[in-house]
Order: C-alpha cells, then structure tokens, then sequence
C-alpha cells in the first residue's frame, strides 16, 4: 500500500502558498516530513487527513482517492492533529469509548477491552476514570495516539506530536510509534531533525510549500557525507566565515560559535572534516531554498 | 492603565462583526416592537407612541433582549481563558483593578452603543406604514431618549454587571447565559409581589414601576406627559444600580488574578506523580470487528445521542434552569382559571397553560443557546480535527446532537411536569391528568422545539459564526411567531405549522388533533430535508469558505442520503397537497384581504334590502339529526311565516348563513315562488312569491340544510359541531332579509374598502330598529317544537318540555316542545352528560313547579348545589317580585371552554365549562360567581326573554343591567350584604379600567352601545345605588309594572314597539319621591360616575 501524492497545489485565500505543486510516493512504514514552522506541514497533513482541500492535484492510498472518498479513507485513517483539546470533565476511558464508538467498533465487549489494551499500551490505565482536564501535556499527547490507534489504522498522521514534550516523555512516544507494525503508513511531521533520525525509513523535506527533497535518511546523508566541515570561531568572525564559505549551520556550543561548512574539497583554516547528519542534509536544503 | 485597556476593548469590539449584528438586530426588533408587545391590546385612547407606551415598550424590549447583553457582557474575561492568552494577559504589570474595570467599562460602552439603536429604532416606528396616524401624538424625539436613560440603562447596568461577573468567576458562556433566566425568574417573582409599592421598586424592567408612576393620570397625561425620573422609578433604579454595583465588587474580591482555577490545580497536582509503571509499548491490542450496517449505524447513533445528553446533564447552569422552571409555578399559579376574582381548581389543563406560559421561554433559551452550543462543541474545545477525521457519517454526528438536545428537553419537560403535579398535590387536587402533561408536552410542545432546533442548526452551520447565527435564530423565531400576527397565517408556509389547539375535559382535543398531526407530519419531512442539507454543509476539517463547501456537499451527499432525500420530498409533497387540498379546496381558506372585499361587496350589493318588508317566523318546527362523530348535521322542516304588515308581500329574502360547511338543500314556499340566485354567492335568494302574501295571511317555508364538516380547515376550526360538546344557536338557520352582522366594522377596513363610516346604535327615535327586538327581528313570539337526533350515549337538549325520548337506528331521539309562545331564539346542545334534577315550588300560585336540571360533564360536581340553590333562590326572588316565569323548566348545559361565556335562551342556559363549573369557591373570602352567574342568566328569563328591547342606545341597560341587579339581589338573600359590596368592589374596579380605555366620550346608562363598562358595571352599582336610595321594594315594583306593561309574549301585548330605557326611567321615577327625582337623572342618563369608592356606599 502506498500513498501517493499529485502534484498537490493549495493557496488560503490570504494570497499563502501553503502547497505548491507537490508530489511524493510514500510506502508503508515511518515516514517523516520535515520542515521549519510555516512550512506547509500541517496543511498537507490535513490535507491527507481529509480535513482540507487541495486547489489541484490528488491524492491517493491505493485505489482510495482521498479528496473525493473522504469517507472511506477515514475508515483506514489515524490522525493525531498538532494541536487540539479534550472534554475537561470526561474521563480517559469515556472519550476513547465513545471515540471507538464513531470509529465503528460497536460491539460493546470488544471495545471495553481494546479500550481497555489501549490504555494500558499508552500507560493512561491507572489514570483512566480521571478528567482528561486535569491531564498533562504528555498524557494528553499519549491519549491523542491512543485514539489515533484506534481500528488498526492503516495510514496514520501524526502532525507535530514531540512538539512540547520533555525529552521521557518524547521516547515514551517515539517507542509507542516504532511498535507499529510494517503495513501502516505513518507520517510523522516535525521540524526536529533527531525525530525523523531516530524512526524514520523515508522521508521528505518541505519548505515555503515546496518539496525540497525525498528519500530514504541514510542515503540523503550518503550523499553529503565528507562534505561537511566544521570550525569553532569567535561571535564577531560569523559574519566574515558566513560569506566566505557554504554555511550548513550556526550553533552554540559552549557559548561559541560552532560553525558547518559544505564543501567539496578540505577548506583547511582550522575546518576539520566531520560524519554528515541528518541535520547537516537539512540545513543545506533549507539554506539553498532560501 | 485601565485607558488603554478599556480603549483596546472598544477598539476590539468595534471590529467584530457581531457588534454591528446586535446592533442592527434591536434596531429593526425596535421598530417593531410597539407593534409586538401592545399587538393584542386594546389601548383605548392612550396613543401609540405615548410616552408611556413607549417607555414601557423599552422596559419590555430590554427584558427580552437581556440576552444580547449576555452574549456581549459575557465575554470579555472569558474571551482570554478561551483562546488561551490567560497566561499572557496575567503576566503583564497590569493590575486586577485596571484589567477588570478596562474590560468592564469598554464592554458596557459597547453595550451602551448597541442598546441605543433602541432609540432610532423605535421612533423610526412611529413613522412605519402600518402605523395609524390617529393612534399616535405629534414626533418628539424625547419620548424616544428619555426613557432609554431613565428606564433602559439602570437595568441594563445591573444585567452588565451579572453576566460580566458571573462570566468571569465561572468561565463558561452558558453560566452566563442562565443568568439572562435568573433574572426573568426574578422579574416573575415581582409580579407575584402584592404590595404594589415594593412591586413597583423590584420589577427590573419597570413595567410595574411605570404603571404605578401613572395609575392617577389621565388620558391626555398620558399622551403628553414624560415619566419623570422621580419617586418610584428613581427608587427602583436606585435599588438595581446598588445590586449591580454588589455584584460588581463582590466579583472583583472573588476574581482570581491566576492563570488556574484553585480546584482544577488540586486535581493536576494529583495526576503529576512520576509514572513508573513498565512500559507496555509492546501490547498486542485484542482483535475487534468494524460494525457494519444498520445496526451498527443505530448503536453509534444512540451512543453519540448520549453522549451528548449526558454532556449537557453534567452542566451546573442546566440544573440551574430546571430548578428555575420548576419554582417558577409554585411562584406563579397563585392564580388559575380566574373568574371575577374567584381562582379554579388547578385542573391540569390550567396547569398545563400555566406552565407552557411560564417555562416556555426556559425552552426557548435552552432551545437557541444549546443549540448553538452543540454545533460549536467540538471546535470550541478544540476537539474538531480528531472528531472530523472520524469515519462516522455526517448524518450520524448531527442527528446524536439533535436526539441528545431531545433528550434534554424530555428532561426539562418530566421536571417541569412533576412541579406541575407536586404543584397539584399540594393544592388537595388530586385528578392528574397524566395523558393531557405528556401529550401537551411530548405531544405538542417537544416537536415544537424539535423543528426549531434543525432550524438553529441549519443556520448556525450555513452562517458558520456564532453570534451571528444566534441572532439569525432568534430573528427567524420572532419572524416566524410574528408572521400570522401580520395575516401570513397559512400552516403550509408558517414554520412548525401550529399548536394543538384548547383542550376541554368535555372534547379533549376534539378534532384539532388530525390536522395537527398532518401539519407536525409535514414540518417533520420539510426538517428532516433540512437536516440533511444541513449535515452535507456542516463544517469538516478547516474548510469553512461556503463554496468550498458547497463543492464538497456532492460529495457528501451520499446515494443512502439521496434516496432518503428524494423519498422525503415526495412525502413532503403529498403531505402538502393534502394539507392544501383540506384547507383550500375542501374549505376556503380566506386572506384577510379576500375577506375585506367579501364582506364589503356583501353591503354594497345587498344594503338597499337592509329595511325591506318581510313576513314574521311564527312557528318553527325542525327535525335535527346530529352526526357528532363526523361533525354533521342536517335540519330539515319549516317555518311559518306570516305577513304582520298591513300591505302585501311579494318577495321573501332568504340568508343563508355564510359559512362553507353550511348548504341550504332546499327551500320550498307554499303557494310556490320563483327564486332569483344573483346573489348566490352571498347565500343570499330572492324568492318571488307566486301569490303575494296578504296582511295577516300565512305561508309555510320548507327548508333542508345540511352542516357537513370536510377535511380540516387552516387555522380557524369551527367548534360548533362537535365531537363531546356541540352547541349552536338558531342563527344557524335560514334568516330573512339582509342581515347587518356581515358588515364591516372597523372603521379602518370600511374607509379601506370606500364604505362610509358606521354609526353606533339608533337613537330611541328611529322607528324601524324600534321594532327590532333580536337578531333582526325575523321572528318573535314563535310556536317551537324540535327533534334532535343524536349519538346514542349524547343526550341533546333544546328549549321546552322533553315531550318524546326514543332510539331509533342505534341513535338517540329528544322531542321538544314549548308549550308557550317565546322568542326565535333557540339553543341546540349535545354532548355526553350526566345530569342533576331538582324540582322549585313555587310559594304563591301565580307561577307552576319548575323542573331544574343541570347537565354537566363528568367530574364537573364541584359546584352543581351552588347553581341548584341559585336557581331556586332566583326563581323565589323573581317570581315574587317581578312575575311569573312562564315555562315549566329550566336547564343549565355545561359545553366546552373553547368560549367563556353564559347565555340565556327561553329553558336553557348553555354556561361554558371555564365559567362556574371548576371554580374553587372559598366562601369566606369569595364571592360566589358560580351563584352569581347562575341568578344573572336566569334573570335573562326576564329581561330579554320576556322584555325584550329595541335595538337601539340603551338596549343593554335594559337586558344586562336589569339582570345584574336581579342577580345581587338574590346574591343578598343568599349571602348578605357585605358580599354583595365586595362584588361591587370588583365592578368599580373593572368600570374604571373600562373607562380609563375609553376612546371618545362615556354614554349614560340610558344611551349605552356596546360599553360593557357601563351597561355591566356602572350599570350594577349604580342600581345597588338606586335601590338604596328609594328602597328595594319599590324598585322592584318598577321593574314589576315594566315587565307586566312590555312582556312581549303576553297574549295582551298591543305595543307597536319594544321596550326601551325612556319607558323603564318612566317606571322608576314613579316609585321615586318626588324630592328624589334628580337621582333617577343622575344615575342614569349622566355619564359622571355616581360613586368613586365602595366605601361611599357602606
């Protein structure tokens, strides 16, 4: 089962160009979009999730064609959107029933105990009679998958999901993610580079509504690797080694400056060869779109 | 600080739309709104745009569109915990003072703004088309701005300050809105409050206060006077302004300068215990099945209903409401079924009206608020983008919301239902009508709010914006209960179509019940297409530009929904043609407009008969046959006419009565005629007498008519025919000539249609209406024999001895026959009766044994001794000193409430089930009506049956004065004298009401037309006057001598006319000494009351 995505073009009525002309094929298995904020994410996200429409283009999961069979897609489909709220004063195991209810598991005893599995598998259990008001960021976050796993979906969007979490919390998340199984297609949006790193077996890269890039993480790495090289220099250098040299990236380490540098041949001037990553890949991509 | 805070929130404001909404919305609700609160009352001579009326308008107004200020005063502090930038305001260096009071003032600008279109839209009333300039005083401006600060801006401070605080403590916009119904709760309690001056302080909307301001003013006061911000008023602002400045700081001590109310961190800092548990990532979650089908779209469904009902049960502000609604008729049923100060028994039907009257607008809140809040759940949670992508239908999604708002109402509706029977119990009434509470409720009111909420739905999901929708909804809700106010009454346009209908112990729902249930049936199609347009257009996902989803809709108007669609419209259809083919092609459905031109082409082509000659009905001999059950009947027989004028007669007019149902079969005069059907279309034929009937010779006329009910009519049921209760009268026979009653009235509609003007009554010298004694004197002095055929288990009952009973054909047979002469006028009556007899002997010779009976309905015992005991009380006292009663029995028929009255026919006395029969009597502190009623009518057996009066000024003193009089009279007997004062006590009151409405000048007793304030109450107390001033004895044999002098049945009666006030004043003045002369003048043929307080007669 893939999901391919045509040419998708969307512009919101305030002149953004939230999509422009995008295409991917995206296989089963974790698939991560990365992409700084503002960068169309979410909207192709809706998209996928049938809350949005596309000016043009299409979308398709096999033979469903997303845009126009919403409803059959929602029946595969599990979406965890970037940000949303749950009743204050209804407790965990209520709202996922009566979730499990819409999603059309009707038999009463069945979806008492996949509640139930649910629960325990995101580790709200003991917290199941409690108020989902009185629930942590991570908690929530934790109870917005298990409604997403609810039916077995076979395309699941998480939009953003680590965004906010502390750093138990967000391997808490990434290991409930990796259980699932080879035949779903995931979508895992962020704009954490060690996110996609850590899971993903595809991925893409958007910006400004643009594809930037596709692939699997290790090869888009391959592709740069003893490219990259690295200096530690001093705050009022910046600027001179910015125009002299491809800037992958500017961080702090330590309180100095530590800069990544793209380039083909050793640069020397102190620049020392380093192993590419995946943020280097990502960078040079946004660097270059800008 | 403060400045800029309060300058953001108008700046704000002034950018939302919903401001200019509100704004626009009382505005045009203003320009109607003189029309909408005094639509149905007679404001006698007090002008339209009296400052008065106009001040109390805006009272008014500002009560029922509280809730604009809800939504606006509500939200200010609310708005930062619902897009969450709480956090972000707190932090900032502004203090709790400035924060609140910024956002306060700012809000209350806005207010104060959008209030005032108040101003422009009620004086651009004035100048509305519809309004008659005779109705209204010369424009001023301050009439229209005065009001708004002395009456408008006190209450709606007090408003401001509740929901504002009550917003901001609670956080939760439905808080707020419940506040709205607290204080209509408060504004009923006022109403109950007896002392008229704390009454006047508490109402909020000074509906009370402005009445109390004005009670001593007169007319051109009135219509002249601003209502000075003094006394009362001033008080009652003064008093509302502190409770909203209470408020104000209670709030301000209570409001939490934190981000987290204190009891939910309680609960968060409980859930925040490190989690150890192991993980169970790995968990192989248990096999299940997607349910497919029917069965699995029922069980999501119904789970989806309760899910939402139980969502709105766990509301504390819905709980809130229920309690409201049930108090509110232990408040306010203090009163029920109320004749002339005496309260009925709490019978569930008062209870029921009671309660609709009351909790209606609970409903009506919970109807628009939940509605609304229902739609926006998910987004206003933020749940929206999970529930969205749920694979659920969008049908399933909107009907669970629509069956759990059901299941709110059931709820509201059971609770108001057990106040209404604990209401009962309490009150020693123990006869719950359980059927009559679960039908008016579940049966009628339930699919009232059920259409209404599809409605609201419909537009909060077209409109897609909150507040503007919610004004939408309550727009359309006004327009759609205003619309058949205004003449657009057909059902098949008229959304909902309408209510049940009265409903009577005697016919229950009788036969309102079918063509409501084929309109309910019709509304339900039309709403459930409605629903499904609405569940294709709701808001999925972000998409909420109308086009996009308009796009989407085919899409989501799946072939499931599509056939069920296209099913409904034809149902729809069928449904409508045959509601059509009821109201418009079985019967006539007039517009106002058709019925103008109807009635005044009637005048202008048949006025020139109005005087012609006609032959006298001098026996009436009918054979009825009643067919209660399909509501037919036929009559067939003759009359006996006889020319009583001394030249000959060629041409007889006969009118049939203009009714649809009715048909004149066949019309057929001895001797033989030739009929002329020009004017058939009026029922109107003119028969050309093949002989000319001579002076003082006869002529049978043979006629068959036949009353056949088709189908259901539009709104305007006829109740005359019916089911359990039939009652008409001999108008519905054939009459002679041209007949006056279809005229035109309101002068109005006359000068609309180019007709003159109408004069009131004759003068007493109009020698024509002279001899007019009742109905156009068609007849009189009539031989009366009948034969009522009707339902087996009905007995019918017409005037003069049951001289044959018998069954024939499964259906009842009654023969009557009045031994004497008496009036053409008759009563025929059916129902399923029980009956009470009783037999009055007479004391002296003069008259014979009067049979007595009672006919009443099942259950209806209550008061059938009193009514007993006043017959035979009034008979003693009118037999001994008036004369005697002619005929040999005397019948009271109970028929059912759909009218209030009592009514007098020779034998027979037809007395309205809400009249006398359900009246709780206390005799201490009562007058007893169900006594007094009783004397009155049979007084009538004198005054109107035996004297009979010309229709001309002063007739209604002659018939009701009289029998007010004879009526206290026997009430004295019975009761004493201080009884007698405290019904008088009653009659001033409702003479001065009468007089203050009085539109041009009052006419004496003696010159009275249609004043029902004159003839009836001055009328009562100025004979109680009278006879104390020359004695009982000798008024009594006035009215002797007058009866003796102008019984027009007497078989010596040689007068060529009949009575009028000049002959009865004559028989006063001499029993009056001659020193007291100038009493008879000024009690009766002056119009200055004679009396100002009962306390001048003790």
């Amino acid at each position: 089962m893939t999901l391919s995505i045509n040419n998708l073009s969307k512009t919101y009525g305030n002149g953004v160009k939230a999509l422009q002309d995008i295409s991917l094929d995206i296989p089963t298995g974790m698939f991560g979009l990365l992409g700084p904020n503002g960068a169309g994410k979410s909207t192709l996200m809706r998209t996928i999730a049938t809350l949005q429409d596309a000016d043009t283009g299409s979308i398709t999961l096999g033979d469903l064609n997303v845009l126009t069979q919403k409803h059959e897609l929602r029946k595969v489909l599990g979406y965890l959107p970037q940000q949303f709220g749950l009743y204050p004063r209804i407790s965990a195991q209520v709202l996922l029933d009566h979730l499990a209810v819409l999603k059309g598991i009707t038999n009463k005893g069945e979806r008492n105990e996949l509640v139930k599995a649910l629960l325990h598998k995101t580790n709200l259990y003991e917290k199941r009679k409690h108020n989902l008001g009185g629930f942590s960021g991570g908690m929530k976050q934790r109870f917005g998958i298990a409604q997403a796993l609810l039916t077995n979906p076979k395309l699941l969007i998480v939009d953003e999901p680590t965004a906010g979490l502390d750093p138990m919390e967000r391997n808490r998340f990434y290991n409930l993610l990796c259980e699932l199984g080879e035949n779903t297609v995931v979508i895992l949006s962020t704009h954490i580079v060690d996110d996609v790193k850590e899971l993903c077996t595809n991925m893409a890269i958007i910006n400004q509504g643009q594809l930037l890039l596709k692939g699997k993480p290790l090869d888009v790495i391959d592709n740069i690797e003893g490219k990259v090289y690295q200096k530690t220099i001093k705050k009022e250098e910046l600027e001179h080694y910015k125009q002299q040299y491809t800037t992958i990236s500017d961080k702090l380490f330590l309180g100095k400056p530590v800069i990544n540098i793209l380039s083909d041949t050793d640069p020397g001037n102190g620049f020392i060869a380093v192993p590419a990553s995946l943020e280097d890949v990502y960078f040079t991509q946004l660097n270059n779109n800008n | 600080m403060w400045y800029s805070i309060f300058k953001f929130e108008i700046g704000y404001r002034l950018k939302r739309l919903d401001t200019y909404v509100f704004f626009i919305f009382l505005f045009l609700f203003s320009i109607v709104a003189v029309d909408f609160i005094y639509g149905g009352v007679d404001l006698g001579p007090v002008k339209k745009n009296a400052p008065i009326i106009i001040a109390k308008t805006m009272g008014a107004l500002t009560g029922i569109t509280m809730i604009i200020a809800s939504l606006i005063m509500g939200v200010p502090i609310l708005r930062d915990f619902e897009y969450n930038i709480e956090s972000l305001m707190f932090v900032n260096p502004i203090k709790k003072r400035d924060y609140l009071l910024g956002r306060f003032l700012g809000s209350f600008v806005i207010l104060l703004f959008v209030f005032s279109s108040m101003i422009w839209g009620n004086a651009l009333g004035q100048f509305m088309p519809w309004r008659n300039p005779d109705d209204q005083v010369v424009f001023n401006l301050v009439t229209y701005i005065q009001p708004f600060f002395t009456v408008v801006i006190p209450i709606l401070f007090f408003g401001a300050a509740l929901f504002f605080i009550s917003g901001s403590l609670s956080r939760k916009l439905i808080v707020v809105y419940t506040q709205g119904l607290f204080i209509f709760v408060l504004f009923m309690l006022t109403r109950g409050i007896k002392n008229e001056f704390l009454g006047a302080i508490l109402d909020p909307f000074s509906l009370n206060t402005l009445s109390v301001m004005t009670d001593t003013w007169s007319t051109a006061q009135l219509n002249s006077q601003l209502i000075p911000f003094t006394y009362v008023l001033f008080y009652s602002k003064l008093f509302w302004v502190a409770v909203g400045v209470l408020i104000l700081v209670f709030g301000y001590r209570r409001f939490n300068y934190n981000v987290v109310k204190t009891s939910a961190s309680k609960k968060r800092n409980k859930t925040e215990t490190p989690i150890n548990v192991s993980p169970n990532f790995d968990k192989i979650l248990p096999s299940f099945t997607i349910g497919k089908g029917l069965k699995a779209q029922c069980t999501q469904l119904l789970q989806h209903s309760l899910f939402y009902f139980k969502s709105i049960l766990k509301e504390v502000s819905f709980w809130a409401i229920i309690i409201c609604a049930m108090v509110i008729i232990f408040v306010n049923s203090i009163s029920l079924g109320t004749v002339y100060g005496v309260d009925s028994y709490p019978a569930t039907y008062f209870i029921v009206e009671e309660l609709m009257e009351m909790s209606g607008y609970f409903f009506i809140i919970v109807m628009i608020f939940y509605s609304g809040e229902l739609i926006w759940k998910e987004r206003s949670i933020k749940l929206n983008l999970i529930y969205d992508a749920l694979p659920s239908s969008d049908f399933i999604n909107l009907a669970g919301k629509f069956i759990g708002l059901n299941l709110i109402y059931m709820v509201l509706m059971l609770s108001v239902i057990i106040a209404g029977i604990l209401f009962q119990a309490f009150s020693g009434y123990y006869h719950f009508d359980l059927g009559h509470y679960f039908m008016s409720f579940f049966g009628d009111f339930l699919p009232f709010l059920s259409l209404f909420t599809v409605l609201s739905f419909f537009i909060h999901v077209l409109v897609n914006k909150k507040f503007v929708a919610y004004v939408l909804v309550m727009i359309s809700f006004i327009t759609i209960v205003a619309l058949p106010l205004l003449g657009y009454d057909h059902n098949l346009y008229s959304f909902g179509g309408t209510n049940i209908g009265v409903y009577s112990h005697m016919n229950g729902y009788g036969h309102f019940l079918k063509p409501f249930l084929w309109l309910k049936s019709y509304w339900f199609v039309f709403c459930f297409i409605l629903f499904i347009v609405t569940s294709i257009f709701t808001v999925r996902g972000t998409e909420t530009n109308f086009v996009k989803r308009w796009k989407q809709s085919k899409h989501r108007f799946t072939k499931p929904l599509a056939r069920a669609t296209s099913v409904a419209f034809v149902v729809f259809v069928l449904i409508g043609s045959f509601i059509y083919y009821n109201t418009n092609i079985l019967n006539t459905y007039w517009a106002d407009s058709e019925q103008l031109i109807f009635r005044a082409g009637y005048e202008q082509d048949l006025k020139q008969f109005e005087y012609l000659p006609q032959p006298k009905i001098t026996d009436v001999n009918l054979k009825v046959e009643l067919y209660p059950k399909t509501r037919d009947y036929t009559a067939e027989g003759y009359y006996t006419l006889t020319n009583p004028h001394d030249h000959a007669i060629n041409e007889i007019h006969v009118q049939k009565l203009i009714e649809d149902n009715i048909t004149l079969d066949s019309v057929d005069l001895s001797g033989g005629a030739t009929v002329d059907v020009q004017y058939e279309n009026y029922g109107y034929y003119i028969y050309s007498l093949n002989k000319p009937l001579q002076p003082g010779a006869s002529i049978k006329m043979n006629f068959k008519q036949s009353f056949i009910t088709s189908g259901f009519e539009n709104r305007e049921f006829s109740t005359k025919v019916i089911n359990n209760g039939t009652f008409f009268n001999n108008q519905d026979f054939p009459s002679l000539g041209y007949n006056s009653k279809y005229e035109l009235r309101d002068t109005g509609d006359r000068e609309d249609m180019g007709l003159p003007s109408r004069k009131g009554m004759a003068s007493k010298t109009n020698t024509i209406e002279l001899k007019n004694g009742i109905n156009g004197d068609d007849g009189y002095n009539i031989n009366f024999e009948i034969v009522i055929g009707t339902d087996l288990d009905q007995t019918a009952i017409a005037p003069g001895a049951l001289i044959n009973q018998w069954t024939e054909n499964n259906r009842s047979y009654y023969q009557y026959k009045m031994e004497e002469r008496m009036i053409n006028f008759y009563s025929i009556v059916s129902a399923r009766y029980e009956v009470e007899k009783d037999v009055w002997t007479p004391t002296n010779s003069t008259s014979k044994p009067v049979d007595l009976e009672i006919y009443y309905h099942k259950g209806h015992q209550y008061n059938l001794d009193r009514m007993m005991e006043s017959m035979k009380m009034s008979f003693d006292y009118f037999t001994t000193n008036f004369g005697p009663y002619p005929y040999e029995q005397m019948r009271i028929m109970e028929f059912p409430r759909y009218a209030e009255f009592a009514q007098s026919f020779p034998t027979a006395v037809p007395f309205s089930e809400a009249l006398g029969f359900m009246l709780d009597i206390d005799d201490e502190t009562d007058v007893d009506m169900a006594f007094y009623i009783t004397a009155h009518e049979l007084a009538h057996q004198w005054w109107g049956l035996q004297v009979v009066a010309a229709n001309v000024q002063g007739r209604l003193m002659v018939l009701e004065t009289l029998a007010q009089y004879s009526a206290i009279m026997v009430l004295k007997q019975k009761y004493g004298e201080d009884k007698v004062l405290q019904f008088l006590e009653g009659e001033l009151e409702t003479y001065l009401k009468g007089k203050a409405k009085e539109d041009g000048e009052e006419p004496s007793l003696s010159l009275v037309e249609k004043q029902s304030y004159v003839y009836y109450n001055k009328g009562v107390i100025n004979m109680y006057v009278l006879q104390e001033k020359i004695g009982e004895n000798n008024v009594n044999l006035a009215l002797q001598r007058f009866v003796s002098d102008w019984n027009a049945f007497d078989s010596n009666f040689n007068k060529d006319r009949y009575a009028t006030t000049d002959d009865l004043l004559n028989y006063f003045r001499a029993v009056t000494p001659a020193d007291s002369q100038h009493i008879i003048t000024e009690l009766f043929e002056s119009n200055t009351p004679y009396i100002n307080s009962i306390s001048d007669l003790k």
